[in-house]
């Protein structure tokens, strides 16, 4: 996978390391592990609003929510209710 | 922004290694923002593992957002870099109960042999992140179905 979000590797029984690649859904922040030779629908999609790369949950929603937005959400909700000391 | 890394291993303080059951029940590791000053925390970098005896059993691996966080060992992230000043970010370890997981928030799921371990990396841009708001963070867990020993965990992460 060109660009990959990340990379998971294992150390089995026999010592063999199993590798692949992950990429992290830009709208919930999940890892998805890339099977090798996958078919590239099983993986999710590419939210054509943002650019990046959404896990299948994130596809059937059909919208495009990234995560830093949500995150801003939540912190400004946060610092107005701080605000008012509650 | 400075990095950290927290284990479930027998450091001092750290409390005791949990047994896994058959349902999610303890925390390994969790991470949460301190009321005071929060701040993003960033994982980059999960080992996981078991310490037990060896055999063929299959581990459920799970990293949840929780918006409170147990009430187990409290232990001081260690940071990488000595230079750095402590972690803000609150660090529980060998928790015999998790904190509060909203349904559907997992955001890292993995079953591995007993036998194996396994890591992940993240790319710069891939990190997990929890938002800068009080006790909001994650939890790594796990679950066997026959494995009933205790397990392992490092979490590295950034806080921003």
């Amino acid at each position: 996978m060109r660009n990959a979000g990340g990379y998971a590797f294992s150390f089995d029984v026999g010592g063999i390391r199993q590798e692949a690649d992950t990429f992290t859904c830009f709208h919930c922040n999940k890892i998805v592990i890339v099977k090798p030779m996958c078919d590239p629908c099983e993986l999710g999609g590419m939210c054509r609003l943002c650019e990046k790369m959404i896990c299948p949950a994130c596809v059937d929603l059909g919208k495009c929510d990234p995560v830093e937005k949500k995150l801003e959400r939540e912190e400004a909700k946060y610092r107005a209710l701080r605000s008012y000391g509650l | 922004m400075a990095k950290y890394s927290i284990t479930n291993g027998s450091t001092s303080g750290g409390g005791t290694q949990q047994n896994m059951t058959t349902t999610y029940v303890g925390a390994l590791i969790g991470l949460t923002s301190s009321s005071a000053t929060p701040r993003r925390i960033k994982i980059y970098d999960v080992l996981i593992g078991t310490n037990g005896t060896p055999a063929d059993n299959f581990v459920e691996w799970d990293i949840s957002r929780v918006t409170v966080a147990s009430t187990a060992t409290f232990l001081a992230a260690a940071p990488l870099d000595p230079a750095d000043a402590a972690a803000i970010t609150l660090a529980t370890v060998n928790s015999s109960t998790h904190g509060t997981i909203t349904t559907g928030t997992n955001v890292f799921y993995v079953g591995v042999n007993q036998r194996a371990s396994y890591r992940w990396v993240a790319a710069p841009g891939g990190e997990l992140v929890a938002p800068a708001t009080s006790a909001n963070g994650f939890q790594l867990r796990a679950r066997s179905g026959g494995y009933t020993g205790t397990a392992t965990g490092t979490l590295h992460f950034e806080e921003q």
